[in-house]
């Protein structure tokens, strides 16, 4: 496989500069007014940074090691499919260690990397309505019906009985199935909103919409899987 | 407020993000309209199951940071992350040389040493 999107750069010879120090007296008037302050990066994490920005072997397994579950998740739930989620998450990782040095502390490193997270998994949404369909995928929710002998993907959630187990894969099987249902801007509010259960600050960090869009889109989304609930089930 | 008015702040409501006034006319229109009451508790159950996916992790498999690892090595072309050889696949390669190095050494010194002849390197 080539390497895409330009060469790996050398490690450069200095970090970023460090950012100013934001006046302490400011940003707690800003914050009791309720006005957005500025991100402030913890000096742990802008040392992580830096050692990934001299291509630290160690700093990005630590990277990946913090963040590759969360990042996995939102990509599985908007694909349904883990196969594709697996390999969307590894060229997430991927362009993280190739565009770290575009990453400026203006936000939390987390938000810069579910933004490329959601992008990805978008493109490959894109990608997969384009294709062809090539056979029956063990895992593509969307091939669900076909299949009704096929093994869960692994879950770990917190059930007792079987009961309560069996019923917890079906209605998660459904949940997929209506999200991938929902056109990608959608699927990634949804999943961003009531799966990660992310602030509506976090949201517009992360795709770059206003709130008023954020919240018109959800409930479309939102609405839309109810429907399609109603139609399949009830 | 008629029902299509209700129905469009159900996402607010359920979020508790509506301004009073307008959940109080909300409040009023459901009091009064089964249909809608209907529609709202199928709404409510409905981010309720999107909310307990959470609870069911999705976690990356074991071999995801080794994955990525090596995708990073082939398409740089060695560049970053190369492999690291390791003996029964727990001590690395590099360790292993210069283990062998000092062990040479120490024998060629107590061979070297220990010599019957006891012939030693002619000094100046």
């Amino acid at each position: 496989m080539r390497w895409r999107g330009g060469p790996l750069t050398d490690p450069p010879a200095a970090a970023a500069p460090a950012r100013s120090q934001t006046s302490s007296k400011r940003l707690a008037r800003a914050r009791a007014l309720g006005q957005r302050v500025p991100y402030t990066m913890s000096v742990e994490e802008r040392l992580l940074l830096d050692r990934l920005i001299e291509r630290d072997e160690q700093a990005f397994s630590e990277i990946v090691r913090l963040y590759g579950d969360k990042v996995f998740s939102l990509i599985y739930r908007m694909l349904g499919n883990r196969q594709e989620a697996e390999d969307v998450a590894q060229d997430v990782f991927i362009t993280v260690f190739k565009t770290i040095e575009s990453f400026r502390g203006e936000a939390k490193f987390s938000t810069w990397l579910l933004r490329i997270a959601a992008n990805h998994a978008k493109n490959r949404i894109k990608h997969l309505a384009r294709r062809p369909t090539e056979g029956a995928d063990p895992d593509d929710v969307s091939q669900l019906r076909t299949l009704p002998d096929r093994p869960s993907p692994p879950v770990q959630a917190r059930i007792e009985t079987p009961d309560a187990m069996l019923e917890a894969a079906q209605t998660e099987r459904l949940m997929q199935e209506a999200i991938a249902n929902l056109p990608e801007d959608q699927r990634l509010l949804v999943v961003l909103r009531d799966v990660e259960e992310m602030s509506y600050q976090e949201i517009e960090e992360i795709t770059g919409l206003p709130e008023g869009t954020i919240k018109s889109r959800l409930h479309r989304a939102r609405m839309a899987i109810k429907e399609w609930l109603d139609r399949h089930t009830r | 407020m008629d029902h299509e008015q209700a129905q469009s702040n159900f996402s607010d409501y359920v979020d508790g993000s509506l301004s009073e006034r307008v959940r109080a006319d909300v409040d009023a229109h459901l009091a009064a309209c089964i249909q809608c009451r209907t529609e709202l508790t199928g709404f409510r159950e409905t981010v309720g199951s999107l909310g307990r996916l959470k609870q069911m992790k999705q976690m990356a498999p074991p071999s995801f940071l080794g994955d990525i690892k090596q995708q990073i090595y082939k398409r740089s072309h060695g560049r970053f992350f190369r492999p690291r050889w390791k003996l029964f696949g727990r001590i690395p390669f590099e360790w292993v040389s210069l283990g062998t190095i000092i062990a040479m050494l120490v024998y060629y010194i107590a061979v070297l040493h220990g010599s019957p002849s006891g012939v030693h390197p002619a000094g100046p």
